[in-house]
């Protein structure tokens, strides 16, 4: 595994993004403009889950909002990949970097049993609960984010 | 249904409490971590790395290992300080800031010496002459 991460910074666009004054900031803007984009619309979804704005149609809006999310999500991790690359083992070892990952990993849980018990129309059945862990999940992988770059 | 404000209104709370502890934890960034003070570290240097996001050093003095924070890679280069001209087990000289935390072996440096050369990465902020 720690020849891995070492490997990851030798590789040539590791190399290039620890060097650049420009590229570095550059995906440092766009994983910061996916995290926007990604915590905003599960907010939105999330309030609109738990019964906020009903005069928006709950299938579209919620349809809408979860494509953003997805997209927003995979934009964070190509960025997030490439700024890990650039010290890879640095931030394999802080506990603050691996309680980000384990939030993640939650969140995609959470998701998950999301897809696979809140069914059946409008504001089904227990979907709030689902909702307001996911707002408190994605919101502490952002603080745990943010505190890579103080600890 | 219930209403789930409750739920998003402690999130908030959690969240306001967190942004106030934040300020408290500031490492590398800017100077609010680090004593007014002028502070000066002799050692041998055991890792160096210049690069984003931040430049530093890790200096061996006296078996202490100190972690030396330095400007931002475009100044610290700037400065002339780069991976060419130290490598691990030179002697250095770093002059600058230490953290307020006495017990945490970490400074940021205004000013390098390595091999007799001098390195300001903060001309605006080193000791007068």
């Amino acid at each position: 595994m720690t020849e891995f991460f070492a490997g990851l910074e030798q590789l040539a666009l590791a190399r290039w993004l620890k060097a650049s004054f420009i590229a570095y900031p550059v995906v440092n803007a766009l994983h910061i403009m996916s995290i926007g984009a990604l915590l905003t619309s599960v907010l939105l979804m999330d309030l609109r889950i738990c019964g906020a704005f009903r005069s928006l149609p709950y299938a579209a809006f919620v349809a809408l909002l979860r494509r953003i999310a997805l997209a927003a999500f995979v934009g964070a991790l190509v960025t997030g990949s490439l700024l890990f690359s650039v010290k890879a083992s640095t931030y394999a070892a802080m506990p603050v970097f691996l309680a980000k990952m384990a939030l993640i990993l939650l969140a995609g849980i959470n998701f998950f049993a999301f897809l696979r018990f809140a069914r059946g129309g409008d504001e089904p059945a227990g979907s709030a609960i689902l909702a307001v862990l996911s707002i408190l999940l994605w919101t502490s992988v952002l603080f745990a984010g943010r505190f890579i770059g103080f600890l | 249904m219930q209403s789930p404000f409750n739920g998003i209104r402690s999130v908030a709370l959690t969240a306001a409490v967190m942004l106030a502890a934040g300020t408290a934890a500031y490492a590398h960034h800017g100077w609010s971590w680090t004593q007014d003070g002028f502070f000066e570290l002799r050692g041998k240097i055991t890792a160096i790395y210049i690069g984003n996001p931040h430049a530093t050093l890790d200096v061996d003095a006296e078996g202490e290992a100190w972690r030396v924070e330095m400007a931002p890679p475009s100044r610290t280069i700037a400065a002339g300080f780069t991976e060419e001209v130290a490598k691990v087990g030179d002697e250095v000289t770093a002059i600058g800031n230490r953290s307020l935390e006495a017990s945490e072996k970490r400074m940021k440096a205004v000013r390098l010496i390595v091999g007799g050369k001098t390195y300001d990465v903060y001309p605006d902020r080193v000791p007068p002459a």
